[in-house]
Order: C-alpha cells, then sequence, then structure tokens
C-alpha cells in the first residue's frame, strides 16, 4: 500500500468527503491561501473555491459560533483552529453552544460540525502555542473526541467525524503531521469508541493516545529485548471511551500503565487509572502508572521542553516499575 | 536503617514465644525470605523469615528464653551501617520485653502490604494474607507469594524448611513422605524427626525427648487436669433415632449436596443448641469473672500419629447440617494435612471426643483449656429393655460429660446432659432447615 504523511491523510478525507457532500465548508485562520499552519488544508482551495474554503479573521469565538449556526441550519462545517490553545477565546461557543444545542433542544436540531485541533510540544512553540488539553473536551457531556495517532486512524477517523451528526472534537498532533504510515486510496471510516491493540504482549498494558502511541511502541519494543512483553493499546476516541478493551487487557496483563500527553492532574490518564481501579482493581498486579506531562507550563527552553515531554524514557522506567511487582 | 526483628504473632491467644534455634549467628549475612529463627510456642512451632536483607547484627533474646510476642528479638543493618548504640548494651529482661512489646504493638497492627491481585486470590481461597512473606517492593505481598503458598498448601513435598530439608537428606528420608505440620503445610524438622523415629519401634530403655506438640498436649493436660476441678456426669442416650434420621437423610444429601453425614455431624449439632440453653458450658473462667464465650464453636478431637488436636466449626448453632459436615470434613482433612490455621484451633468453645469407633463403652476426658465443659462419646451398643411388658433391642451410647466444677454446679450438668439426650432421642426437631 503507498504511504502518505497524517496531515495528507487529513487532507485526502476532506477532500474525498467535499467532493461527494457539497454541505461540507472549511473555516479557519489561513487554511485556504496558505493550506493551514501545518498543510492539512493545502490545495483545498484551489479545487472547492472561496465559498467553501473560508479563510476568517483571527476571531475564534466569531467563527466557531458562525459554524454551529451553519450547522444548525443543514451545513456540515470542518473547523481549524490553529492550535488547541486557542480554544479558550472560544470556549463558550464550544461547551455552551456547539455541545448544548442537541440536547436543550430536545433533539430537534443538530450540530454536525467537526473541529479540528493539534496538541503537542516539541517545536519550540513555547507556554501558549504548545499545550496538550484535550482532557477538556472529554470531560464535557455532548462531544466526541477524536485522537488519531496513525495517517490510517486520521483518515478513517476524520470521514467518520464529518458523517457524524454530532459535534466531534478531532485532536491532531504537531509531531505526528509528517509521520507516514500506509493509508488506502479508497473512502474508509472508522467507527467511534473502537480502541485498537497495535501491539499484543501479556506482561503489562500500556494505553496510549495520540504521539504517545508511537512513543509506547518504541519503548515496548526495547523492552521486548529483555523479555518483556507490553501490550499497546490505542484509544483512537477518548469519548465514546473503549472500557472494554482496556479492561479486558488489564485482566490478562495485570499490570497498567496509562500514557497520554495532558497535563498529569486531572489528566486523560487519571480518568482511565480511575475507571480501571473501580471496575478492575483486584486484577491488578502493581500500582497503576501514569505517564503524562508534568503539572507545568510548557517551556520554552529547548532543553527545558524535552524534560517536560512525557517520552519512550518516560515510558521504559513506568514499564521497569511495574514489573518490580514480578 | 536498622531493622528490629521481633516474635510475631502467632494467634489470638498466643503470648509468649521461645527461640528454640536461631538459624543465623550474629554478623552473620541474612537475606530477605531466608529463615532467622525458629520460635516454639504453646500450639505451634514455626521458622520466621527475615523481613529484610542485612547483617544479622546483634542477637538481644538468645536461645531458650521466653518472652512475650512482638519482642525484639535482634536488629539487622545494612552491610555498612554499625548497630545503633542503642541497641548497643541491651540484655534480655522481662521488663524491657514489655515495653518493647507494648512500644512495637500498635506498628504491627498495620495491614500487609499486597496487590489488589493477591488479595483476591487470598480470600479466594481462603489465605491468610497476612502470614505471607512479599517478595515484591518493601515486601509488598504479590500474586505469585499466594500462588505459591496455595501451591505449597497442594503438595507439602515442596515445601520444607531448611533444617528439614537437611536432616532428611542426612537421614535419607525422602520429603514426600514426611507430613508438614509449619505455616501452610510446611515440612518441618520436627516432621522429619517424628519419621525418623516412626522407622523404629520404640525399646525398651529408650529415652524420647518431647517434640513440640507432645510439649504442648502435656502442659495443657496437666494445666487443665490440676486447676480446674473436674467432674463426671454419665447417661445412656438411645440412638436408634438419630440412626434412623441419619439413614433418612443420606439420600438426600448425597443427590444435593454429595455429602455423607456422620452421627458425629449429628451430635454436633445436638450439642451446639444444647449450649444455647446452658451458657455456662459455653464459658471460661478469667480471674473472678466468668466469660460467656459469643459464640458456639464446636472443636472435634482428631486423633493424629503425633498426638491429638481440636480443630472446631464454628457458629455450630446457627449453621445448618450441610454446613456443619462441611467444615467437619474440611478441619479433619487439614488436621491430617497439617494446614489447620490457628484461628480453626483455637476458636473452640465446647469439645467433643468421640471414641466411638473403638470397643469402649464411656470414659471421662479432661477438658480442654480454656473450655468448662467437654463431652465424651462411647461406642454404640445394642441392649435390651421392656417396653408394654416385651423385650426389644435398642441402640445405645453412654454419654459422659466432664465440667469445670468452679463454674458449673452438678444440677446445671445433670441438666445440661439430660436436655442432650432428649434432643438426641428426638432428633427430628433439630434440623430443618438443612
Amino acid at each position: 500500500m503507498r504511504e502518505i504523511t497524517y496531515a495528507q491523510a487529513i487532507n485526502e478525507a476532506l477532500r474525498e468527503c467535499m467532493r461527494e457532500d457539497e454541505r461540507i465548508i472549511l473555516l479557519g485562520e489561513d487554511i485556504g491561501k496558505y493550506g493551514g499552519i501545518f498543510q492539512v488544508t493545502a490545495g483545498l482551495l484551489d479545487e472547492f473555491g472561496p465559498k467553501r474554503v473560508i479563510d476568517t479573521p483571527i476571531s475564534e469565538a466569531g467563527f466557531v459560533g458562525a459554524s454551529v449556526g451553519a450547522a444548525l441550519t443543514g451545513m456540515r462545517p470542518v473547523v481549524e483552529i490553529m492550535f488547541i490553545d486557542f480554544t479558550t477565546v472560544c470556549m463558550d461557543m464550544i461547551i455552551n453552544q456547539m455541545a448544548k444545542m442537541h440536547y436543550m433542544f430536545g433533539g430537534r436540531g443538530t450540530v454536525p460540525m467537526v473541529l479540528r485541533v493539534n496538541i503537542g510540544a516539541g517545536r519550540g512553540a513555547a507556554a501558549q502555542h504548545s499545550q496538550s488539553f484535550h482532557n477538556f473536551f472529554m470531560h464535557i457531556p455532548g462531544l466526541y473526541v477524536v485522537v488519531p495517532s496513525t495517517p490510517y486512524d486520521a483518515k478513517g477517523l476524520m470521514i467518520e467525524a464529518i458523517n457524524n451528526d454530532n459535534p466531534v472534537i478531532f485532536v491532531e498532533h504537531k509531531k505526528l503531521y509528517a509521520e507516514k504510515g500506509p493509508v488506502p486510496e479508497e473512502s474508509y471510516s472508522i467507527p467511534f469508541g473502537q480502541a485498537e491493540i497495535k501491539r499484543e504482549g501479556k506482561d503489562l498494558t500500556i494505553v496510549a493516545t495520540s504521539a504517545m502511541t508511537l512513543r509506547s511502541l518504541k519503548a515496548a519494543q526495547e523492552i521486548a529485548g529483555q523479555g518483556i512483553e507490553a501490550e499497546v493499546i490505542d484509544l483512537r476516541t477518548l469519548t465514546p471511551l473503549d472500557k472494554e478493551t482496556v479492561l479486558n487487557s488489564v485482566k490478562k496483563t495485570g499490570r497498567l500503565i496509562v500514557a497520554d500527553e495532558s497535563h498529569k492532574t486531572c489528566g486523560v490518564a487519571a480518568e482511565i487509572s480511575a475507571f480501571v481501579a473501580e471496575e478492575a482493581i483486584y486484577y491488578l498486579n502493581s500500582p497503576i502508572v501514569r505517564v503524562c506531562s508534568p503539572d507545568t507550563p510548557v517551556p520554552f527552553s529547548p532543553p527545558l521542553e524535552k524534560a517536560f515531554i512525557p517520552d519512550e524514557q518516560d515510558i521504559l522506567t513506568a514499564i521497569r516499575r511495574v514489573m518490580e511487582y514480578s | 536503617m536498622a531493622t528490629e526483628v521481633v516474635i510475631p504473632m502467632l494467634g489470638i491467644t498466643v503470648e509468649r514465644g521461645r527461640i528454640i534455634e536461631w538459624a543465623k549467628k550474629e554478623g552473620e549475612q541474612v537475606k530477605k525470605g531466608e529463615t532467622l529463627f525458629i520460635v516454639e510456642t504453646e500450639k505451634v512451632t514455626t521458622e520466621v523469615e527475615s523481613p529484610v536483607s542485612g547483617i544479622l547484627a546483634k542477637i538481644l533474646v538468645p536461645e531458650g528464653v521466653e518472652v512475650p510476642v512482638l519482642t525484639v528479638v535482634g536488629i539487622i543493618t545494612e552491610p555498612d551501617e554499625a548497630l545503633p548504640d542503642k541497641y548497643r548494651d541491651v540484655t534480655v529482661s522481662s521488663d524491657m520485653a514489655e515495653t518493647t512489646a507494648a512500644q512495637n504493638a500498635p506498628e504491627r497492627k498495620e495491614r500487609v502490604r499486597a496487590v489488589p491481585a493477591a488479595r483476591r486470590l487470598a480470600k479466594e481461597k481462603g489465605i491468610d494474607i497476612n502470614a505471607l512473606a512479599g517478595s515484591g517492593p518493601d515486601g509488598t505481598v504479590l500474586l505469585k507469594d499466594v500462588e505459591a503458598a496455595l501451591e505449597g498448601q497442594k503438595t507439602s513435598d515442596v515445601k520444607a524448611t531448611f533444617l528439614a530439608s537437611k536432616v532428611a537428606r542426612e537421614h535419607d528420608i525422602p520429603l514426600e513422605q514426611v507430613q508438614g505440620t509449619g505455616v501452610h503445610g510446611r515440612i518441618t524438622r520436627e516432621d522429619v524427626q517424628r519419621v525418623i523415629e516412626g522407622k523404629k519401634t520404640p525399646v525398651e530403655g529408650e529415652v524420647i525427648p518431647f517434640d513440640s506438640m507432645r510439649r504442648a498436649i502435656a502442659r495443657r493436660m496437666c494445666e487443665s487436669a490440676f486447676t480446674a476441678p473436674h467432674v463426671y456426669f454419665f447417661t445412656d442416650v438411645c440412638m436408634d433415632a438419630v440412626a434412623e434420621l441419619r439413614l433418612g437423610i443420606i439420600p438426600e444429601l448425597e443427590k444435593n449436596f454429595g455429602l455423607r453425614p456422620s452421627v458425629n455431624d449429628i451430635l454436633i449439632k445436638a450439642v451446639a443448641l444444647n449450649l444455647r440453653e446452658f451458657p455456662m458450658l459455653n464459658a471460661t473462667l478469667k480471674g473472678e469473672e466468668i466469660h460467656i464465650f459469643p459464640q458456639i464453636n464446636i472443636g472435634l478431637a482428631v486423633a493424629l500419629p503425633a498426638g491429638l488436636i481440636v480443630p472446631a466449626i464454628a457458629n455450630a448453632d446457627r449453621i445448618g447440617l450441610v454446613d456443619i459436615i462441611r467444615q467437619r470434613r474440611e478441619l479433619v482433612e487439614k488436621a491430617r494435612n497439617g494446614n489447620l490455621s490457628m484461628a480453626e484451633i483455637e476458636r473452640g468453645t465446647f469439645t467433643i471426643s468421640s471414641l466411638a469407633q473403638y470397643d469402649i463403652t464411656y470414659f471421662t476426658a479432661i477438658l480442654n483449656p480454656p473450655q468448662s465443659g467437654i463431652l465424651s462419646v462411647g461406642k454404640t451398643r445394642k441392649e435390651l429393655f421392656m417396653v408394654d411388658g416385651q423385650v426389644r433391642e435398642r441402640k445405645v451410647a453412654t454419654l459422659g460429660l466432664s465440667v469445670d466444677h468452679r463454674i458449673v454446679d452438678g444440677a446445671v450438668a445433670a441438666d445440661f446432659l439430660q436436655h442432650l439426650k432428649w434432643r438426641l432421642e428426638r432428633p427430628f426437631n433439630m434440623f430443618f432447615p438443612f
């Protein structure tokens, strides 16, 4: 199969869907002429024209609000927020409008809208352009939250997100855009709520999200040399959460590491750890260990930023810790 | 950091212990989990494992001295660590032992560290997790530790103390042939010794030293016989109704539960119900107070080659016959395999001792301290009796009751025995529902 990048896979999903359904429009800052800050929407203005690929002013609350209205009245907007950091200026539109309409109108009105954001430190973009607070959206009922880790998953999940009649937060990762992987040319979708076991193992379970999946796979590969077989589960969607796959794996291995790039306190890993403790504690052979970003702003200083980012080494440390109990 | 080693709690009524052997010398290296010393109490002799790895820097309590449980008996230091000053000039005195025990007591009440999966398995299999030595970080009990304990229960041949293995090797005795009586059926040196001695028939002029079981039996029997004034009562009980009841329920119990009731099971139930009406026979004397036991747990004397042991059926007055049979079977099995827990031995509040399988008409029994009553059961025999001028045959057993006359008066004891006789002759009233 041909290999394309994560950014190209999302671009392809948008293109294929836009060709089939003219209700799909794109809004965002610099997504048209410039092709988006990470080139995810490159070439789409040329093919679909300025009525469907709209460069907006720097006014997130304005264009997210406009998109909620458009979605309610029959369009299917896909909106890019340049960095997840900027969702804070349109939180009212996301949390109080986009996520609530369907519920508050008793189902007589839907918001079939995708909000594309990206997370991840590691580009020297400092504290306001490097955050990973996708966990905020997992906390809010009424939103689907998608965290693809591979080009294949990115395309399939984007097509599913566009076809879904509910608002979806589509969480991309800055450090993944250039990662290549096999992606079919035809259209396909991946259902929400289906985690994928990306590596099977019997000794411990690593539940990972987004870029942490790749880092976990590398760590698992390395530790396999010492006879330790880690199972790596990529959640793929945070909402809905595939608890069953996680629980079955933990029941098999008895050890759990959760790897997620949001801050440790009240992060995604906290939630995963909590439900496993609630539902499967008597299968655990060791403490649960979380590998997350520390509870500090993302540093600008390159050595500090490197220390900040949870990576393979942190996962290996966690693996050694849980394997002490064996 | 220096680690204090104590004589562990070995059961609720065990207050003192005597180290009969230190497995390590002062200054010797010891690994965590290795046997550090062997402690003997009235009820068990057990090996105590080292809680940490290090150097046995100081032995505070030498072999042969009896001290309260939780007394600090030794200090283990890290390899480069000097013995802290406060232990340097310590000598054993009972005063110090008492204070140390008191200081350590609350600390020892902490739950053992165990991973949840280990707790679950231990609970499912009825293993006391607090009795296990953990092999995880900070002594955490891991799943595999519980699995190992289970394995040890199943095959006593694999679990043996190092002394036992050594003695067995010296005498060329395969460990598979030795019945373990240590923690979780572990084979102790004494178990091997018993086999060695069992190989030869005692001969004239031979001197046989006490082992700890014989010592405990001797001490307890003396304590009972010379402390509690015994008084004995006998009565003949017609066993026809019990026999009839038993035969009547056998098919249903076998079909539904796969259990076969014995006369003893019915006897246990009858005695337990009787004790409800006579709490003074389910009591113990403490100083000048009579303490009525909160539960009715019937001990059943089980004769083993090494001596007598009395595990008790818990709450025999409240549980059904099926549960009595189950508990009885399990306890007798465990007694034979040497893996009764302390609780199962200690919880008895009244004892039944039966020699019904021998040609013994009746006998007097010595109270099992701290209890105040024991029932002795002789063989069931046939006898002729008169009814409406006709000679008939019936089955009769003579039951004997021994009581502590300090707290049970003769009339009360007689009344108890008469009530028991009444119940046993009309047993159908007792058992519904099963």
